[in-house]
């Protein structure tokens, strides 16, 4: 086993990783909605990109706004649908409804796409980069740069435009966003959209790596899960580097010990981590940043 | 006071009712082979009845729960030759060790992070069950003989479901008869407290972390008692024992009546288990209209169906407990 | 005489069934100071509530309200304030995480027209020096004194026909309070209508112009600060407020 190599491909997964929690985060950071759902909107996202380059013949260009158009429709319908909930803080309410609504999608998902695993297909995951013993491909490449791209993107909208400073004020302080006069309403069909897309883009960029099944999601969801107890609610700084420390302890761990094992041991280190820190997810620790 | 004395008349009315109802429906294989069913997952959901309704909080780790009994059955029945005691005693060991485990390991955890590591501990679950060896791997557990709870010289074993019905009934009216006593009990009146006001009831005296333990330890052999059962109904058992459609199924039968219902998660789990085997639309589409119905009811009803029917409730419900005086002294165990 | 900037009409507020506020009418003329004083329990933050829009436990609210002509009774928070009303909370004042400069900014941008003075930053900082000073300090670095000032600054930054304070002197150094109360002098004198709802009637009476007195979510005494001094039911609340 070359450790170089696996370094770098624990880099990719965990950019992959950080890909993947950000709408997670954001909308846990600014709602306090934790979405269960999330594991199936990913594997929906990444069905609608399959389903268009492979069935339909759209270019993967294109394809991957599609499914982002596809993850924010549903974000909107679930805000839709769980606005009571959320406006009364109805924690219970709404993570069984996210958990209905994944049950929804994972049915749906298999009447339309079926249940047989699938391949993602782009020309940038065919194209290899090769330095001496070391290699990754395109498509790891691209996503490395479309999540760090994402990731200033979003620090700079939250930090350096009114939106983003609306968008912390509901984070912050949703009765007090109010009386500033914000349509809190409107920030949370918003930051659910949010989370919509950007899974989804997340599931186009990063499915082409694994065969994808309609019965996909929950290892994304602990994943996740683990990204946002390491690096702190609604931070967007701190889920990047999350991510790549997670990143690179799976490959590591797969390479070293057990690839079928890595969740069960990633599992083990969040239950460290909450046992030996669980203030880090109070209350207090919700916003954006 | 109507509502105590009409109880103790109208329960065991419903019981026999409910007893004499699958050969009043026809007798046949299919309707015998669904009461099982349904007296299982109901007893599977009254585990997490409680936790949801009492104590306030998402467990997702009751399906672990119901997949340990009907692991822990197979082994012990396959392996070590156990008879339906044995396995039943065996279950519910396990099933207190591992709720011991979860329950200190999320003690002072908060709701949404409770849930999480619940859900986490599933999907762990899942990769153990289809990868482990020792539990059939992706294989499973195949040959689980008939049950068998004979003792004293009398035959008790059931070779169908029609000779199941008896014991899964006595399972049922077991369980509903614990929730009953639980939600009568000091520790039943501390997990409401903890969850309407933790701080208040911290001032009663309680230690929410301790009642959530304890309420905790309480639930997950029940989950895990029908877990036992299934393992006997099905003769095999695998990873999908595992699937999220159990914990969907448990989590609409515990909000579709309405919350705090003695026989609401019975009643919820024969609709939804009538409407899959006689009604069905396809696997998948059952599956949109089982998370279809558990989002609409929470979205949009609340109350549940009984919400909708307000005077009908007073028939149903168990007994309306006036607001719960707070514990004397420590938590008392339940009667 | 123009019309009143705030009028109530049969404000009535249940919750489960008990009548916490029952308001047959309430009134502030534009450039009036009115205060609402009562003791604990007398209906004052139900009335703010019903006034926000806020409905926080499911109670049951009838009657009017109409800023400026127009009745904002269905009218979600957001929007009431918008249209004018600007609550400055009790004690829930300032966006810990932001800055000062950050907290004074609007969310949309304040129609100017009559009766709507919109206050820029700066005039915020001539009001209130002390929020300059530490304009680039946290919200939760700062104390209780400048907490309220900040959540005026930022209420008059919204161009406010009415200005809302829901018990400004809680928590505050008696000094402290005569100067906050005393800004709300100087505004007046802007011509800002205000309506204050405080705890501290000694206080309030000082600056106002009206008095209005709550018992049991009911209208018991009302009229000018000058004579109501001498009533013996104020001296009551002013007791009550000070057990």
């Amino acid at each position: 086993m070359n450790l170089t190599q696996q370094v770098i491909n624990g880099l990719v997964l965990g950019h992959a990783y950080a890909l993947v929690a950000i709408g997670w985060t954001l909308l846990l950071g600014v709602a306090r909605l934790v979405n269960f759902g999330h594991g199936q909107m990913y594997m929906v996202g990444a069905f609608v990109t399959w389903w268009a380059v492979a069935k339909a013949g759209v270019p993967y260009a294109l394809a991957v706004p599609m499914a982002m158009a596809v993850g924010a429709v549903f974000g909107l319908v679930m805000q839709r649908v769980m606005l009571k909930a959320t406006f009364e803080q109805n924690l219970v309410s709404i993570m069984i409804m996210t958990l209905g609504f994944g049950y929804v999608m994972h049915g749906g998902a298999a009447l339309v796409f079926g249940s047989t695993g699938q391949i993602l297909e782009t020309s940038l995951s065919l194209y290899e980069v090769n330095m001496g013993d070391l290699w990754f491909t395109g498509q790891d490449a691209a996503i490395v740069v479309a999540t760090i791209g994402l990731f200033v993107g979003l620090k700079w909208v939250l930090d350096g435009t009114r939106i983003g400073r609306l968008v912390r004020m509901v984070a912050e302080d949703p009765k007090l966003a109010q009386l500033a006069g914000v349509n809190v309403r409107r920030v949370y069909y918003g930051v659910f959209a949010f989370e919509g897309a950007a899974v989804a883009f997340a599931a186009g960029m990063v499915a082409p790596r694994t065969p994808i099944l309609t019965s996909m999601g929950f290892e994304e969801v602990i994943m996740t899960f683990v990204v946002v107890v390491f690096g702190g609610i609604g931070s967007v700084k701190g889920s990047y580097f999350a991510g790549l420390a997670l990143g690179l302890f799976t490959a590591l761990f797969g390479a070293l010990v057990s690839p079928a094992y890595t969740t069960a041991a990633v599992f083990l280190v969040l239950i460290a981590l909450l046992v030996l820190r669980p203030g880090g997810l109070s209350a207090g620790a919700a916003g954006a940043h | 006071m109507i509502n105590t004395k009409l109880r103790y008349i109208l329960l065991p009315l419903v019981g026999v009712a409910i007893l004499a109802a699958p050969s009043v429906l026809g007798g046949t294989g299919t309707v015998y082979s669904a009461a099982v069913l349904i007296a299982i997952f109901a007893v599977m959901a009254y585990g997490l009845d409680v936790i949801v309704s009492d104590l306030g909080e998402v467990s997702l780790a009751h399906t672990v729960f119901f997949a340990a009994g009907c692991y822990t059955t197979a082994l012990l029945s396959t392996r070590a030759g156990l008879d339906g005691w044995g396995t039943l005693a065996g279950t519910i060991v396990v099933a207190l060790g591992l709720a011991l485990l979860i329950g200190l390991v999320t003690l002072r955890l908060r709701e949404f992070v409770f849930s999480l590591v619940t859900y986490a501990v599933g999907v762990v679950a899942v990769t153990l069950a289809s990868n482990w060896q020792f539990l059939g791997g992706s294989d499973g557990l195949r040959g689980i003989p008939p049950l068998d709870l004979s003792f004293a010289g009398i035959t008790l074993t059931a070779g169908n479901d029609q000779e199941l019905w008896p014991y899964a009934f006595a399972l049922l009216a077991i369980t509903v008869y614990l929730i009953d006593r639980f939600r009568h009990s000091r520790l039943g009146a501390a997990a409401i407290m903890t969850h309407l006001n933790p701080r208040l009831a911290t001032m009663g005296g309680t230690d929410p972390a301790r009642v959530r333990l304890q309420v905790f330890l309480f639930s997950a052999p029940i989950s895990a008692a029908a877990g036992w059962l299934y393992a006997y109904q099905r003769a095999y058992v695998s990873a999908d024992v595992l699937e999220t459609y159990f914990l969907i199924l448990m989590l609409t039968a515990v909000v579709l009546m309405g919350r705090r219902q003695l026989l609401g998660p019975l009643a919820a789990t024969a609709l939804i288990l009538t409407q899959e085997k006689f009604f069905s639309l396809g696997g998948y589409v059952d599956k949109i209209i089982l998370g279809s119905v558990l989002v609409l009811i929470l979205g949009f009803f609340p109350q549940g169906l009984m919400g909708l029917a307000k005077p009908l409730q007073g028939l149903f419900r168990g007994l309306r407990r006036p607001a719960p005086k707070p514990p004397t002294t420590s938590i008392g165990d339940i009667k | 005489m123009s019309a009143p900037v705030l009028q109530v009409q049969g404000l009535q507020v249940a919750y489960a069934g008990n009548r916490a506020l029952d308001l047959a009418a309430l009134q502030v003329d534009r450039g009036e100071v009115v205060g609402v004083v009562g003791a604990n329990g007398a209906g004052k933050s139900t009335l703010v509530n019903a006034l926000a829009g806020w409905s926080r436990g499911d109670p049951r609210v009838s009657g009017e309200v109409t800023l400026d002509g127009t009745r904002i009774d269905s009218w979600a928070p957001h929007e009431r304030i918008r249209a004018g009303l600007a609550l400055v909370p009790e004690g829930r004042l300032v966006f810990g995480r932001m800055s000062v400069e950050e907290n004074l900014s609007t969310a949309f941008v304040p129609p100017a027209g009559p009766g709507r003075r919109v206050y820029s930053r700066e005039e915020i900082y001539d009001l209130f020096p002390h929020l300059k000073e530490r304009r680039q300090h946290l919200g939760s670095q700062l104390s209780g004194g400048e907490r309220q000032m900040l959540g005026i600054g930022r209420a008059l930054m919204m161009g406010p026909q009415l200005l809302l304070l829901d018990e400004p002197s809680i928590g505050l150094a008696p000094m402290l309070v005569s100067q906050v109360l005393g800004t709300m002098r100087t505004l007046a004198g802007q011509g800002l209508s205000i309506l204050l709802v405080e705890q501290n009637v000694r206080a309030a009476i000082e600056v106002v112009d009206r008095l209005v007195l709550l018992e049991r979510g009911r209208v018991v005494l009302e009229g000018p600060a000058a004579q109501m001094g001498n009533d013996p039911r104020i001296a009551q609340a002013y007791l009550g407020a000070h057990v």
